[in-house]
Order: C-alpha cells, then sequence, then structure tokens
C-alpha cells in the first residue's frame, strides 16, 4: 500500500514486546475511532437529507413502505408489487445469462478460428454492441427486430440484454481460452484430437477456473443492466417502482427501497464472486 | 500466436446461413409488414435549411447528438475532479477516509445507474436547483453570455435540466473514475514515493510533483475511455427528458413513424462517434507510450 509509504516505517516489533502490546491498543483504539467517525458521518448525511428535504416540502412517509413489498391477507402473505418485480428481474436476468454464456463462448471460439468469416462475423458483433448503448439496443431491438421477427416484449428484453452482455462474455472466453498454455493444445494435438474434442476435453475445462469469476461480475452487470428493460413497459423492480411511484408519490421512499433491494442482490453475487476468486484461483 | 485466416468450411456455412438470415428479414419486412422504407425523409433532421437565416442549421438529430456530447463532456470533468478526491479518500492512511471513499464506490457501483438518476435526478432538480436559482439567473442574463451558455451547455430553457443531468451522470461516472485513479497512483512504485520522502519532500509536495505527473500518463488513457462509456450511458438520461440524441430519436419516431430508419440512423450516430473516439484514444495511447520510452 503505497498510502503509508510516504512515512518512515517503523521497526518491526514482536507482538509479545511491551511495545508491540501498546502499539496494538493504540491502533485498536484508533480504529474504533475512526469507525465512530464514519457512522456518525453516515448518519449525519441521512439526517440532514431527511430534514432538508421535509423543510423543502417533501413528507417522509416511510409506514406506506412494507404493504408493497409484502401484502398481508386473510390466506397468510403474498408478495406485494415491489417482489413480484424483484421476481421478474430475476427471470430476465436468469434467462439473458444462460443466453448472453452461448452468445459469449459463440462469439469467442469465432474470434479464435482459423475461419474468415467467422472471424469477421464475431468482430462485427462485439464491436456494434460494445460501440453502441445499451438502451439504443433495447429500442432497437424492441420496436425494429420486435415486428420484424414477431417476438414479444419479454423476448426482446431478454434478446436485448443477452446480446449486449454477450459481447462482453465474448472477450472473457477469449481471454480465459488464450489464457491456457500452448502446451496443453500441442499436447491434445499430438494425441490425434479433433479441434473440436481439444476444446471439449481439453481447453474449455482449464479455461473455465478463469473465466468463472469475470463471469459472475458480468451477471452483476447484468441484473443491474436489466433495470433498463423498464423503458419497453416490462415490469420489473424498477418498473414497478415507478408505477407505486405514480399512484402514491412516495418517490424517495420508493427509489431508496428500490436502490436497497439492487444493492443486496449485487452484494450477494460481489460475495459469491470474492469466495470463487479464492477458491478458484490456478496456483503455479 | 495469430491463426492465418482462411476459406473453411465454417465459412460456407455461415455465408449460406447469413445470406438466407439476410433474406429471411428482407421478404419478413416487403411482404410480411408492407413496411415503407423512406430514407429521404431522414437528412432534413440532420441538417435543416433554416428559413429565418436562410443558413443550413442542425435539426433535431444533430442538436441531440451535440447534447449528447456537450453533456458527456461536461459530466467527465465534474466527475474526474469528484472521482480524483474519492480517490485520495481511497488510498488515504485514515481508515475514516479510505472507509467514506470505499462507500462511495461500492454504493454507486453496485446499483442500476438507472435507479440512482431518478433518485439523483428528483433530488437535485427538486430541492437543490430551486436552492441554486439557475432559472433567475438565466433570466437576468445578458444576451451575449446567453449565447455564451447555449454554446457551452444548453438553451436557457433547457439549462436547469440540462445542469441536473450533467451532475447526476457525473455522480456516478466519478466511481468509475474514483478507482482509475487509485489504481493509477497505485501503480507508481513505492521506491517513488520512498525517494520523494528522502528528500524531504511532504506528503502534499510527493503526490503534486511526484506521483501525479506519473500516474497521469496511465490515468489518461482509461479516463478517454470512461469518457467514451459516458456517452454510452448518457443515453439513460433520455428517460428524465433531455433531449439528448436517444431521446430526440423517440421524439422523431413518434412523430414521423418512420420506425426503421429512426433507430438505424440513432444506433449509426452513437457508433460514428464512439468509434471515431476510439480511434483518437488508441492514437493517445501510443502517443504516450512513445513519450515514455
Amino acid at each position: 500500500m503505497p498510502s503509508d509509504s510516504g512515512a518512515i516505517l517503523p521497526p518491526k516489533v514482536s507482538a509479545g514486546s511491551d511495545f508491540g502490546r501498546n502499539r496494538a491498543r493504540a491502533d485498536s483504539r484508533r480504529v474504533a475511532l475512526d469507525l465512530t467517525k464514519f457512522f456518525l458521518v453516515v448518519a449525519a448525511v441521512a439526517g440532514l437529507l431527511a430534514v432538508g428535504t421535509e423543510r423543502l416540502g417533501y413528507h417522509w412517509q416511510w409506514y406506506r413502505m412494507p404493504r408493497y413489498l409484502v401484502r398481508i391477507g386473510d390466506g397468510g402473505w403474498r408478495p406485494g408489487p415491489l417482489l413480484d418485480g424483484v421476481l421478474i428481474t430475476f427471470k430476465i436476468s436468469g434467462l439473458s445469462l444462460i443466453l448472453c454464456f452461448s452468445f459469449g463462448l459463440v462469439a469467442a471460439l469465432f474470434r479464435l478460428s482459423h475461419s474468415y468469416l467467422a472471424r469477421l462475423l464475431a468482430r462485427l458483433y462485439v464491436e456494434l454492441i460494445r460501440n453502441t448503448p445499451l438502451l439504443v439496443q433495447i429500442f432497437f431491438i424492441y420496436f425494429v427486430l420486435g415486428p420484424v421477427l414477431g417476438i414479444t416484449r419479454f423476448t426482446s428484453a431478454v434478446l436485448a440484454l443477452s446480446l449486449f452482455e454477450g459481447a462482453y462474455a465474448a472477450e472473457i472466453f477469449r481471454a480465459g481460452i488464450l489464457s491456457i498454455p500452448r502446451g496443453q493444445w500441442e499436447a491434445a494435438r499430438s494425441l490425434g484430437l479433433s479441434t473440436y474434442k481439444c476444446y471439449r476435453a481439453v481447453i474449455l475445462p482449464q479455461a473455465v477456473r478463469h473465466v468463472l469469476p469475470p463471469l459472475t461480475s458480468q451477471a452483476i452487470s447484468l441484473v443491474k443492466d436489466s433495470a433498463l428493460v423498464s423503458t419497453i413497459a416490462i415490469y420489473d423492480l424498477t418498473m414497478q417502482g415507478q408505477a407505486i411511484i405514480a399512484e402514491t408519490f412516495l418517490t424517495f421512499e420508493v427509489w431508496f427501497t428500490v436502490a436497497a433491494i439492487y444493492l443486496i442482490i449485487t452484494v450477494i453475487l460481489s460475495i459469491l464472486v470474492n469466495v470463487m476468486e479464492n477458491r478458484l484461483r490456478v496456483t503455479g | 500466436m495469430r491463426k492465418p485466416a482462411k476459406f473453411t468450411r465454417l465459412d460456407a456455412i455461415l455465408l449460406l446461413l447469413t445470406a438466407l438470415g439476410a433474406l429471411a428479414l428482407g421478404y419478413r419486412i416487403k411482404v410480411g409488414l408492407h413496411y415503407q422504407w423512406n430514407w429521404s425523409a431522414i437528412p432534413q433532421y440532420l441538417f435543416h435549411l433554416d428559413p429565418a437565416t436562410g443558413r443550413w442549421a442542425p435539426n433535431l438529430l444533430m442538436q441531440g447528438l451535440f447534447t449528447t456530447i456537450r453533456l458527456s463532456a461536461w459530466a467527465t470533468v465534474l466527475a474526474t475532479v469528484i472521482g480524483t478526491l474519492a480517490a485520495f479518500f481511497r488510498i488515504s492512511s485514515s481508515l475514516f477516509k479510505r472507509m467514506l471513499g470505499r462507500t462511495f464506490v461500492e454504493l454507486i457501483r453496485n446499483t442500476p445507474p438507472l435507479v440512482l438518476i431518478f433518485i439523483f435526478y428528483f433530488f437535485v432538480s427538486d430541492q437543490i436547483m430551486p436552492i441554486l436559482a439557475i432559472d433567475q439567473l438565466v433570466k437576468t442574463a445578458s444576451p451575449g453570455t446567453r449565447q455564451v451558455l447555449t454554446w457551452l451547455l444548453a438553451p436557457p430553457e433547457q439549462l436547469p435540466a440540462f445542469l441536473s443531468a450533467t451532475v447526476t451522470v457525473a455522480m456516478f461516472e466519478a466511481a468509475y473514475i474514483t478507482e482509475i485513479v487509485r489504481a493509477g497512483i497505485q501503480s507508481i512504485d513505492r521506491g517513488q514515493f520512498e525517494a520523494a520522502a528522502a528528500l524531504g519532500f511532504s506528503r502534499t509536495q510527493q503526490m503534486w510533483y511526484v506521483i501525479l505527473p506519473q500516474a497521469l500518463q496511465r490515468i489518461l488513457p482509461p479516463l478517454a475511455g470512461q469518457f467514451i462509456s459516458t456517452i454510452k450511458d448518457s443515453a439513460i438520461v433520455s428517460v428524465i427528458s433531455i433531449q439528448e440524441l436517444t431521446f430526440q430519436g423517440m421524439e422523431l419516431m413518434a412523430a414521423t413513424h418512420l420506425i426503421f430508419e429512426c433507430w438505424i440512423t440513432i444506433t449509426a450516430l452513437y457508433l460514428i462517434l464512439t468509434l471515431t473516439l476510439s480511434l483518437a484514444v488508441s492514437r493517445l495511447e501510443q502517443l504516450l507510450r512513445r513519450g515514455l520510452t
């Protein structure tokens, strides 16, 4: 860490010595102080926000929020509109994720192939997708390809998201495949395996270790980007939020809740990425 | 180890498939949808002959494109300032500052930009803009200032919305720029810090005279890349009715019903813009690399 490298480094002391113990105590006191300061600042910002907006004529009504998460009726509880939205978000993200892996893998294999046309197509696909906004792609697929192919709103959304993330997944797969040492190829070839068998039995199983963590990061992006399908009126979490606001004007409460739900989903996925990175770390 | 490309069986299959696909699409559009192409209607929305002045002026789409560029440029400048500050927080020796920086970055990077835009925009445009009274400021400004403002930012009547959107986009791009700046500073060899400290430089002087000039060379290319991302991300602000390229595309589609032409043009305009900039970025990288050796 260069953060403390400006200062002259303290002499290394063993934890057992008196000096070391005092230092450790001073350190933990400083950590406690820093933590307190941090939570004070967070509380101050939240307080300022609450008081400031109240003064400018915004009435906080958090007590009206729970019913949009869970409806409690006579027959137990049912998910409210926001949780319904979460389900749709999951459904779209899940389907897109599977499709995006296939698009990504095919594009990566095409880019690494001998074939001239395959390379060209893969290159065109990746460049076209990565150089235009996702929102424009969603509109393009919904307004242009939708009527041409006769696909529904939901299919358009899944197709747009998976094509978009697929272009990024393609680069991840390509990097993963290229990271396998050349010797593996040569060994597989000398065993008389065909290109398909090389990939299937030797290269891809090894590449999985390299590509899984970044692909999971891609899944996080996918969940976040899926918020954009609300623009073509798919009732995912974001759209449900907008609908509730249109009905109740609980602008900030709803958006903070929606943001918190997204945050929970993405943070859980991030933790998963960390665990996976540690587990799958390629040694040697 | 790039393999030479050649014509293989895969090529033949792909050629057949793409040809068939293109034919099927063409057939669907012409026979299935009876779509009447009318490309000749599009150019007038790019540039038109202004009847008042008798000169060529940018119309809807080009105005949208310029708004997109202005918005992205100002947002990137603002985001670089916020991002650099946050990066210093991220690498600070104080745990308190590090936690603040980390919270900012993680909160923003883990929420969808669309949701952030809704939150920030309502907050900035409803709560902060009235306090700043931009409206009044613009109304009382001289015609000359208004001209300059129009040219640099946005037409006076759209200025408050434009500023809110710029601040909003800048806020979330800042989180990404924080990480770029932090990585740039941390990539500098720690010996440079130690050498500077040995020469008796204070912490600020070390940063300013020794570390930042070196880090800047590494930060610039990804920063330019982030500017391109900002252009793409700025399409989202069309949902809060900022009149940038995507919004103008929606308007034009609603007004003319030239659905296909409209979206193909919009996509092409974005593509031209980002590909040109990508080319410029790779030139910049080359120049910097040459400067280093």
